[in-house]
């Protein structure tokens, strides 16, 4: 089976990769659930169940970190393109979610090599997510004293979900052929 | 795949993240109630000196149609009575946030209460 399929366009040949339809079915798969899930109400500003990273810790495990970065890349950008919320304050917010927690991942590779399962990835991911994302709120947006009060909740969240979605991971993971 | 569902490194992670939460709630939630510090009192359009609020004590302030008095205990202040017809000042209730403020406008007396900042109306993401 050959590894590329070209497309042609306007005169000229577009090669695809395996690995860009990969990709871009991974994302699709991240960004409806970013969708889906950006119509369920929040209790507090900033928490959400964060589900689409269920597709970023697997990605992470069957494909490798360069591929999870572009599927979180293309979540964020798309994820906000659909939602109109493109380079506003909730897409920078997301965004910077999004690069500090690829940066955790990366990090955590680096660092710890083995012995660290979905579950493990998915608490640093979704504490990073959050501790990133409230940096740029807290910096740019409302730096107030008080917002520092909303921290210790926020993270509890993400503690919770990261737990969460990284026990979906695992158990996910183990299913697969 | 053969490895645990939750690995000792897992384990680990949730250990330190839990760790993290109990000194994140500890240092920011530590300071107990917001409670502003210092009382500005106008009265006329001149500031007095500012009051502190931990300190118990009543007060009687001479503004322009008669003497009203302030009542201080808890970190929180009032308006115990005023010589006004409609006593919105008194109905106003206890102070205790940065910010909040009260004012009897006929005997042109204002109670405000000077946090680190005041409070938000609102906040919208």
């Amino acid at each position: 089976m050959p590894a590329t399929r070209p497309s042609h366009a306007a005169g000229h040949t577009l090669t695809t990769t395996v690995e860009d339809h990969r990709i871009a079915w991974l994302a699709a798969l991240a960004i409806t659930i970013h969708l889906a899930e950006s119509a369920l109400p929040s209790p507090l500003p900033g928490v959400k169940p964060g589900l689409a990273n269920i597709v970023t810790i697997a990605t992470l495990f069957l494909y490798g970190w360069r591929t999870a970065a572009w599927v979180v890349s293309l979540r964020v950008i798309v994820g906000s393109l659909l939602l109109g919320t493109f380079l506003s304050p909730t897409f920078a917010l997301s965004f910077s979610g999004a690069v500090a927690s690829l940066a955790a991942l990366g990090l955590a590779g680096l660092v710890v090599r083995s012995g660290l399962g979905p579950v493990g990835y998915s608490l640093l991911a979704a504490m990073a997510h959050m501790a990133g994302q409230f940096a740029v709120a807290y910096w740019l947006f409302i730096p107030h004293p008080a917002l520092l009060r909303l921290f210790p909740l926020l993270m509890s969240a993400a503690v919770l979900f990261g737990l969460l979605s990284g026990i979906i991971v695992a158990t996910m993971l183990r299913r697969l052929p | 795949m053969n490895t645990p569902l939750v690995t000792r490194g897992d384990w680990l992670v949730l250990g330190a993240s839990l760790l993290l939460l109990a000194w994140l709630y500890a240092t920011l939630w530590s300071s107990g109630g917001e409670t502003g510090g210092q009382l500005h009192i106008l009265v006329d359009g001149r500031e007095l000196p500012p009051i502190s609020l931990q300190q118990e004590r009543t007060l009687a302030i001479d503004g322009s149609i008669g003497t009203s008095t302030l009542r201080i205990e808890n970190g929180r202040v009032r308006f115990l009575s005023s010589p006004c017809p409609g006593q919105q000042c008194v109905h106003t209730g206890w102070l205790s946030h940065g910010g909040e403020f009260a004012a009897c406008l006929p005997n042109r007396i204002a109670l405000q209460i000077g946090g680190d900042e005041g409070r938000f109306d609102t906040i919208n993401f």
